[in-house]
């Protein structure tokens, strides 16, 4: 999980966004959209980094279809959107490309072959798991599972630990961790509290 | 389950997070504790499975929902993961006239970081369920240990980690792990 949360590269001027959407590409055919991004959207292992910088060498380097400034523009906002960053980074690309019908092409391309990846992946998984030998090696694999999830904990958090920001995210984490575990709260009230909060807190640095 | 009602229960975890397993502890909270159609191990064994295939990490939702309700289920989940991503539709409109705005960005700021806090408290049930003798606090340990000091690409832990622990089990140590 490399593609974290939201930082300030979302930061942009309006002057600059603005322009570099008003770049419009040829009409590209969504054919041509669709076949880069099963291609190149789908196979990446360990995050959205890697998949991120192999569609900027095909879509910004080799066939010209956005320019470097609306490449940066939909990464910075993918990374602002909720849900999988990488999806929503593809997704502002296809409506760069081609508005709604493109969106839409990209999301299906995007998603669709990892997703039925996954169904096999997991159909065979249930099966297995009659089998004891199965059992015990998955067993080892659940508990690498739970040092990786502990481990996501830091990538999320570490982005803001900087200079003059690590007070706040001791805080914030913190106070989120005990009301859930201690006080209660469900994890949705406690998102809506940190977005309360978030209003009030100092301007925050990134 | 209905998979209407598993669908939102799962878009509820998908549209609130800003990380691949950052919408767990909403999910864990829904389809386990409060549903029960799912159990620990199994949000534990989507973690795996997402781990050791290709894609983003978001693609967990469709194993869970596929332990939850089958292939109707997991459909779910994918539509679930897909949902979120048209947002930055409306975001590439408005970008550079309230994106910036550092109200908004304390405001995302801080609930990112509340979510890794939550992810915290829900690895306490997972790391319960998953590690139940010294061998897999063992491998849990080397595991995070070398999260931190290599780049060891996490497929690679997750197959070594299954290869120690079949051969514990192998030369009899099954009760040990």
């Amino acid at each position: 999980m490399k593609h974290t949360a939201t930082t300030d590269d979302g930061h942009r001027s309006g002057t600059g966004a603005r322009s570099a959407l008003t770049v419009v590409a040829a009409m590209i055919r969504l054919a041509d959209i669709a076949s880069v991004f099963i291609r190149y959207a789908n196979f990446t292992l360990g995050g959205g980094s890697a998949t991120t910088a192999v569609i900027h060498g095909e879509i910004v380097a080799k066939r010209r279809w956005v320019t470097e400034e609306q490449f940066a523009l939909s990464f910075a906002l993918g990374r602002l959107t909720p849900g999988t960053n990488v999806l929503a980074f593809c997704v502002g690309i296809g409506w760069m490309l081609r508005r709604w019908p493109g969106a839409v092409v990209v999301l299906l391309a995007a998603s669709i072959p990892c997703t039925l990846i996954v169904i096999v992946i997991t159909v065979l998984f249930s099966k297995w798991q009659e089998n004891p030998y199965a059992q015990a090696a998955i067993k080892g694999a659940i508990a690498a599972a739970v040092a990786i999830t502990v481990k996501t904990v830091w990538t999320i958090a570490h982005p803001y630990f900087t200079a003059g920001n690590r007070l706040r995210v001791a805080l914030v984490g913190a106070a989120a961790f005990i009301l859930n575990v201690l006080i209660g709260l469900s994890p949705i009230e406690v998102l809506l509290l940190a977005a309360i909060v978030g209003i009030f807190l100092p301007e925050a640095r990134s | 389950m209905n998979i209407v009602l598993l669908y939102l229960l799962l878009l509820k975890g998908t549209a609130t997070a800003f990380a691949g397993l950052a919408s767990l502890p909403v999910i864990q909270e829904s389809l386990v504790n409060q549903y029960h159609v799912l159990t620990n191990e199994q949000l534990n064994e989507a973690v795996v499975i997402t781990r050791s295939s290709p894609g983003p990490v978001g693609l967990w939702v469709v194993s869970a929902g596929y332990f939850a309700a089958g292939l109707p289920g997991a459909i779910a989940g994918w539509l679930a993961m897909i949902t979120p991503a048209l947002l930055i539709i409306p975001l590439v409109h408005f970008v550079g006239r309230k994106m910036g705005h550092p109200r908004v960005k304390s405001i995302l700021q801080t609930i990112v970081i509340a979510s890794a806090g939550l992810l915290l408290a829900a690895a306490i049930p997972l790391g319960h369920d998953g590690l139940t003798g010294p061998v897999t606090w063992a491998i849990a340990i080397v595991c995070f240990i070398l999260l931190f000091t290599t780049k060891l690409d996490t497929l690679w832990m997750i197959l070594g980690a299954a290869l120690v622990s079949l051969t514990a089990s192998s030369v009899g140590l099954v009760a040990l792990l």
